[in-house]
């Protein structure tokens, strides 16, 4: 499986990013091979969700290019981009709290037409995120924070994204949630489709990626297979600060 | 007499026609989080398309709510796509200023065309009444409470069942998210701009035809009852604007029935200012409910102001200071005066707004304050005109103060709202507390201006009296904002966490900028009232109050030679251009927008 690099889906290089006069990202290049997750670990303010926001238009780069599948996304609106196949479960989950668990889910199918598809999907989604069926009507916002993530991930499952991108994906959730998660995205990937996570805890998404990237203070200063990164004690250093790498 | 029933209907009906206004302010800041201040506009403006369409063109009255309904959408449209659109890059205050040029533009337009005397706009329906209860009730209570009913109804089927209305839900509980689900955030606001507007057009045709009568005035109203209902019930929140809206009509029915028609809107905007103390989410937002608007940092457009060395503003002050001594017209000189006494208004609000971050749309209740207190002390206590002049200033300060304390806790727009509000209460208690005030009469044969018992009467003495008091204020202001205090004003306006983290007390500070501003400003209101002689509770209104804010955006928020420079060219420009009276409030109206749009720093720069 591994023997020949497959060609990327999503390739970010070279981008510049400010927000005013600060700059967040200084050339960064990433590539997400077909099939693959890919992991960007970094700690607080390093420009992760920045980067997030790069692949999505939420945020525009002063320079550099982003293309998905060959074409460029950039001058692309969200909408335009989401259309194009990659779907996000954002920081903190961001559901529409006052909406039902089943509006938000089918939310994620809002650039559908195909009524009786999206139906069948949501079915889907409740075999594949079982506790979510008695919780279809509840409000959203009053779903505890582990079932918020699943609501979240089903989500965007319901666009049937080519990619998901998805920001700390674990952050705040109780260590059986942390492995549930885990396991649905190696799950999600299995069927196809392509991840690219954004993860402050590195040990565990070196578990389940196929490559990472470590960004420190809007630069890569590492980045390889998971399995040789998982050993490398400058992941650990990167994130105490440590400048060797840069 | 009438018994309670009856006002119990009334309130209802009124609270009806609120309810259209107000459903349309709740879906608009639901998705852009923005107080649409044209709103009352839209309102006015379908009043007068109901009435060209059953006066001239006779329409049956369900084909005059048509027409009316998707003409004023059309109108909303056109607001959001030139108006709005263009600035959703802009700094967070752009969008709220451009709604406020937008309704005067409208008012003007409506004005010019159709002439500022009211109108008769007949119902169409037979005028029988009904007995019900121990009250009454007409066909057209009936036909308005049909259209508030339809209308949620629709607007329920609307927002639960259709794609769109899915889409202006998820954009109005989180924008980002919903276009990361794939929503257009501008068709979004088309939508709810369209609705929001076609609403709002039926509401002013309905109210017309309730009273029987149109006029332009009917449109500043309908926007302050609309937002005042809308806060009520929690900005944004549709079902709650339902509620705030018929709440607000009983409250006013009531308010009326015991003290007096004049009372009405004093019970509105005292309701309003109490809800935003004890509850500024509203009375039914939930607890978990994100706080309004964390607006810092960007609220105001950051830009380095345009240096300008003392000798060059000496020069100018010098060159006004002996203009007098040269050939010109009493004409040039009287321009000049107003712009002086504008000046030191602006001076206050550029201030308060600019400098200390809070854009108040209520400024010129501290001239009425000034004036008042100035013409009473100098009339009934016979206070030398000088003396007065200076306890104007030292009451309005005082007094603005306490008034506007209590919306220190708040933040961005709703500061906007507060001194709106507390603007008209203080007009309204002017005109209601007449044994100081002689309420409706006003006060006349106010004495002219005076120093060390010299009459001021020429128009070159006053001039340079003006001229001085305004150099005194700018100066004595130039060398607060260099000082300690001035930079920690800046710093609450940029950052109030970050400054309260640092140990600022937010309300001494804002005491403090609306105490200096509110000396400033009741300087202007008490000079003003003894150069009109005759003053009354209209004398100094909220149409002031926003020509003050144009001119401080156009000189540069914050920047005190920015805003003399406004005061002068917004005073003098349409001197110079002899454009007719008529038209320089739209022109005002346009400047705001092309300012908000191309050059929100101003032309000095904000500092
Ligand atoms: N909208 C914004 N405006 C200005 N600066 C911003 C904005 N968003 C983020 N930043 C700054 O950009 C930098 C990177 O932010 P980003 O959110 O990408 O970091 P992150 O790696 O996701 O951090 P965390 O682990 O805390 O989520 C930070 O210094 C942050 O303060
Ligand atoms: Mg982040």
């Amino acid at each position: 499986m591994t023997t020949s690099a497959p060609e990327p889906l999503l390739a970010l290089s070279n981008v510049n990013t400010f927000y005013g006069q600060a700059q967040v990202h200084f050339d960064l290049s990433i590539t997400v091979a077909r099939g693959h997750i890919v992991c960007l670990l970094g700690g607080n303010a390093s420009g992760k969700s920045t980067t997030m926001k790069i692949i999505l238009g939420l945020v525009k780069p002063r320079s550099g290019e982003v293309t998905f599948d060959g074409a460029s996304l950039i001058g692309l609106s969200t909408p335009q981009i989401v259309r194009r196949g990659i779907a996000s479960v954002p920081e903190a989950r961001r559901l529409f709290a006052d909406m039902s668990v089943r509006e938000n889910i089918l939310m994620g199918a809002f650039v559908r037409n195909d009524r009786d598809a999206v139906a069948q999907d949501l079915d889907r989604m409740l075999t594949l995120f079982p506790k979510l069926g008695q919780r279809l009507s509840q409000r959203a916002g009053s779903l505890s924070g582990g079932e918020q993530q699943m609501v979240a991930m089903a989500r965007a499952l319901m666009s049937r994204p080519r990619m998901i991108v998805m920001d700390e994906p674990t952050m705040g959730l109780s260590p059986l949630y942390v492995d549930r998660v885990l396991e649905l995205i190696r799950a999600i990937n299995q069927e196809g489709v392509s991840v690219f996570m954004v993860e402050q805890n590195a040990s565990l998404a070196l578990e389940i990626a196929h490559e990472a990237y470590v960004l420190q203070t809007g630069k890569i200063v590492l980045s390889g297979s998971a399995r040789a990164l998982k050993d490398d004690p400058r992941v650990r250093d990167a994130y105490l600060g440590g400048s060797e790498a840069a | 007499m009438s018994s309670w029933l009856d006002y119990t209907i009334n309130g209802l009906i009124v609270g009806n026609v609120y309810a259209l206004v107000a459903v349309g302010l709740a879906l608009i800041f639901g998705v852009s989080r923005l107080i649409n201040f044209a709103q009352g506009s839209i309102y006015l403006v379908g009043a007068y398309i109901g009435w060209v369409a059953v006066v001239q063109l006779h329409t049956p009255l369900p084909l005059t709510i048509i027409v009316v309904a998707a003409a004023a959408a059309v109108v909303g449209l056109i607001i959001e796509r030139f108006g709005l659109r263009p600035l959703q890059n802009s700094v967070r205050i752009a969008p709220l200023l451009a709604t406020i040029g937008i309704s005067f533009v409208l008012d003007q337009l409506v004005m010019l065309t159709f002439s500022p005397n009211p109108r008769a706009l007949p119902s169409q329906l037979p005028d029988v009444r009904f007995q019900l209860g121990g009250g009454t009730i007409g066909p057209l209570d009936l036909l308005i409470a049909g259209v508030g009913i339809t209308s949620a109804l629709l607007l329920f089927v609307f927002l639960r069942y259709s794609k769109l209305g899915w889409a202006v839900r998820a954009a109005s509980q989180d924008r980002d998210a919903a276009m990361q689900m794939g929503v257009d955030v501008n068709r979004v606001n088309q939508a709810v701009f369209g609705i929001a507007a076609a609403l709002g057009g039926v509401s002013g045709m309905l109210v017309g035809m309730y009273y029987n009568q149109i006029d332009t005035a009917m449109s500043l109203q309908a926007t302050l009852k609309g937002v005042v209902a809308e806060v009520v019930g929690g900005a944004g929140n549709v079902p709650g604007a339902v509620i705030g809206s018929l709440l607000l009509g009983l409250v006013e029915s009531y308010g009326v029935a015991v003290f007096g028609t004049s009372y009405r809107n004093l019970f509105a905007f005292l309701l309003l200012v109490v809800v935003l103390v004890l509850r500024p989410n509203g009375l039914f937002a939930s607890a978990r409910q994100a706080p309004p608007e964390p607006l810092t940092g960007t609220f105001i457009a950051p830009s380095r102001p345009v240096r300008i060395p003392r000798w060059a503003l000496a020069v100018a002050a010098a060159g006004f200071a002996i203009l007098p001594f040269f050939p010109v017209s009493f004409y040039v000189l009287q321009t000049l005066i107003n712009a002086w006494l504008l000046g030191m208004l602006a001076l206050s609000l550029t201030l308060v707004a600019g400098t200390m971050g809070q854009v108040s749309l209520g400024h010129a209740a501290l001239l009425a304050i000034g004036a008042y207190t100035s013409a009473l002390l100098s009339l009934t206590l016979s206070v030398p005109v000088g003396l007065a002049v200076i306890g104007g200033g030292l009451v309005s300060a005082a007094l603005g103060t306490l008034l506007i304390s209590p919306s220190f806790r708040l933040r961005g727009h709703y500061v906007s709202i507060a001194t709106l509000a507390i603007g008209e209460i203080v007009s309204l208690v002017i005109l209601n507390w007449e044994s100081v005030t002689r309420g409706p009469i006003g006060i006349s044969g106010i004495p002219p201006l005076s120093l060390f018992g010299y009459d001021l009467i020429s128009p070159t003495s006053i001039y340079w009296f003006s001229f001085a008091v305004m150099v005194v204020l700018a100066l004595l202001q130039g060398r607060l904002l260099g000082s300690h205090l001035g930079r920690s004003f800046r710093a609450i306006r940029d950052d109030d966490i970050a400054a309260r983290a640092y140990g600022l007390s937010l309300n001494r500070y804002k005491s403090l900028a609306f105490i200096f501003g509110g000396f400033a400003a009741g300087v202007s209101g008490g000079i003003a009232a003894h150069l009109y002689s005759y003053i009354n509770h209209e004398t100094f209104n909220t149409q002031q109050s926003i020509l003050a804010l144009t001119v401080v955006i156009l000189g540069g928020l914050g920047n005190v030679v920015g805003a003399i420079v406004g005061s002068v060219a917004l005073v003098g420009l349409p001197e110079v251009f002899r454009i007719a009276a008529e038209y320089r409030i739209l022109i005002y109206g346009i400047v705001l927008l092309l300012l908000v749009r191309f050059r929100p720093q101003g032309l000095l720069g904000t500092i």
